[in-house]
């Protein structure tokens, strides 16, 4: 046995899968869980849309933080959010764990499912986004040829709940500061999408972190396909009625938010226009550059393995990001047309 | 027609799960507590990540995709690691009561022992990159190089190499 194996070993669980199956049909039942509908896309291949959830994931924090940043009181529904700007907010690991229970202080219900998948080429990329898919005029040397996936557009609705709140926080042995009246039961209407993600490997085929040596794991980067170049239209947050001012405060006030993260969200000057984007402190620096014209924002990683320059023009969101140099990465995304 | 549809995919309530789907978790569901147990050393937490993981597939995939059992792999295992990390979150306390429940040797004094250096392990797997982590679960679940290029979405010719480099990332986070 592997010292490994032995550091890793377990009891072997003494599983009953009738009786498993029992449970998890009693609970498809009792909360009405519905299966996919026969006609969903299926992503056809794995590990394209693994690297598409991944963005998911990143896009939904940068969602979360954009939430904590929603100011301005809405009475009726009203657009609260529609960035036309993005700003670079350093974030630790700490704020990321906190920002991940988000769902702890309410339903998220998904109206239009975020459901990634793989098509063959730009051109379908281009009519199922609806968009002009942009492509580089200057690759790399090295960079092989482009997979692109598509985001459809995804919106969803997030009712806070009060009840919720102390339960999520009960169960972490926390007491969080009490939701005012009219943030429980209050909705944020939030749309995002559709976006286009085009991966290129490098022309052997491999990821970006295969033969990379030294402490390639502790990159955002690591795995990465060469180049990735995404485009898609920011998150827009609407509001039924939440008293934003207050929600703000609420929400930057709660455990695990650094006093740091929330004094740089209250400093964005108009936050009903601008899209946070977050920079793990630990991983990453950040510093503003000019993209196609606009500014922008550079991310740069610790180990010096990746770069990422992300921007906005016309009502697009723009991201290039790769395992190359600054120069290389800002080379690609001028050259995008 | 629709109907017979309907009742075949599950979507009335009460008439439960679709053949293809039970069949999908007959098949992987020892192997996803598998996974997940590695990970969390708590066979009833293991058996609570299975069943997330497996409501999760069923909302959103169908059961015959042909991607389904690396799906649940890589699942189990990223799943397990958000719940090992936020029992992490919790303290020291906790993460050790979580194991211990899984130890069973009749001296108290032993099994508290297992229990610590259980619950170590697993906090500096936690530490570690979620691909590094979910490698080593995979790996050590007795999955091929084959079965964990396809859950994590990586060239098969490329698993050896990061399988040393996790190896070799978690002995230095065991020793911290």
């Amino acid at each position: 046995m592997s010292d490994i194996e032995e550091m890793l070993s377990v009891n072997e669980p003494n599983v009953d899968t009738e009786r498993a199956l029992a449970r998890l049909r009693a609970r498809v039942d009792a909360e009405r869980i519905a299966p996919v509908s026969r006609g969903a896309s299926a992503p056809r291949r794995v590990a394209v849309n693994i690297w598409i959830r991944g963005l998911a994931a990143a896009a939904t924090v940068a969602l979360v933080a954009t939430l904590l940043t929603v100011s301005g009181l809405a009475e009726t529904i009203l657009t609260i959010f529609e960035p036309k700007q993005l700003v670079a907010v350093p974030i630790t690991s700490t704020d990321l764990n906190s920002a991940a229970s988000f769902g702890a202080y309410g339903t998220l219900t998904w109206t239009e499912q975020p459901r990634p998948y793989d098509v063959p080429d730009i051109r379908t990329a281009a009519r199922e986004s609806g968009m002009t898919v942009l492509t580089p005029g200057n690759l790399p040397q090295g960079v092989g040829a482009p997979r692109y996936g598509v985001m459809p557009k995804t919106t969803a609705t997030f009712t806070f709940s009060a009840a919720k709140t102390t339960q999520a926080a009960a169960a972490q042995k926390r007491t969080p500061p009490p939701m005012p009246a009219n943030i429980d039961g209050s909705k944020l209407f939030i749309t995002g999408g559709p976006a286009v993600v085009a991966f290129y490997d490098d022309g052997a085929g491999t990821t970006g972190a295969t033969g990379v040596t030294g402490a390639s794991g502790a990159s955002p980067f690591s795995g990465m396909p060469k180049l990735i170049v995404a485009q898609g239209r920011p998150p827009v947050v609407q509001s039924d009625g939440v008293t934003v001012d207050q929600l703000q405060s609420y929400l930057l006030a709660q455990p695990g938010i650094s006093p740091q993260l929330a004094a740089q969200i209250r400093a964005i000057k108009d936050p009903s226009s601008t899209l946070p984007v977050p920079i793990p402190v630990d991983m990453a620096t950040s510093k503003k550059v000019t993209v196609q014209g606009v500014e922008g924002i550079f991310v740069g990683d610790s180990t010096g393995l990746g770069s990422a320059v992300i921007w906005q023009k016309d009502g697009i969101v723009y991201g290039v990001a790769g395992t190359l140099t600054e120069q290389q990465v800002l080379a690609v995304a001028n050259s995008l047309h | 027609m629709e109907v017979a549809e309907r009742l075949r995919l599950g979507t009335v309530p009460g008439q439960g799960l679709p053949p293809a789907f039970e069949e999908l978790f007959r098949r992987e569901y020892a192997k996803v507590v598998a996974i997940a147990h590695r990970v969390v050393a708590d066979a009833d937490e293991a058996e609570d990540v299975a069943q997330d993981v497996f409501v999760s597939f069923y909302r959103k995939h169908p059961a015959e995709a042909h991607y389904a059992a690396p799906w649940l792999y890589a699942a189990a295992a990223h799943t397990a690691l958000n719940v090992l990390r936020s029992r992490e979150r919790r303290g020291k306390r906790d993460a050790i009561e979580a194991v211990r429940r899984d130890i069973q040797v009749p001296d108290p004094a032993q099994a508290a022992e297992t229990a610590e250096t259980r619950s170590e392990v697993r906090a500096a797997l936690g530490r570690l990159p979620d691909r590094s982590a979910a490698l080593l679960a995979l790996r050590y679940s007795g999955l091929s190089y084959e079965e964990i290029a396809a859950a994590l979405g990586l060239r098969q010719s490329s698993i050896g190499t990061l399988l040393r480099r996790a190896e070799d990332a978690f002995r230095k986070e065991v020793a911290k």
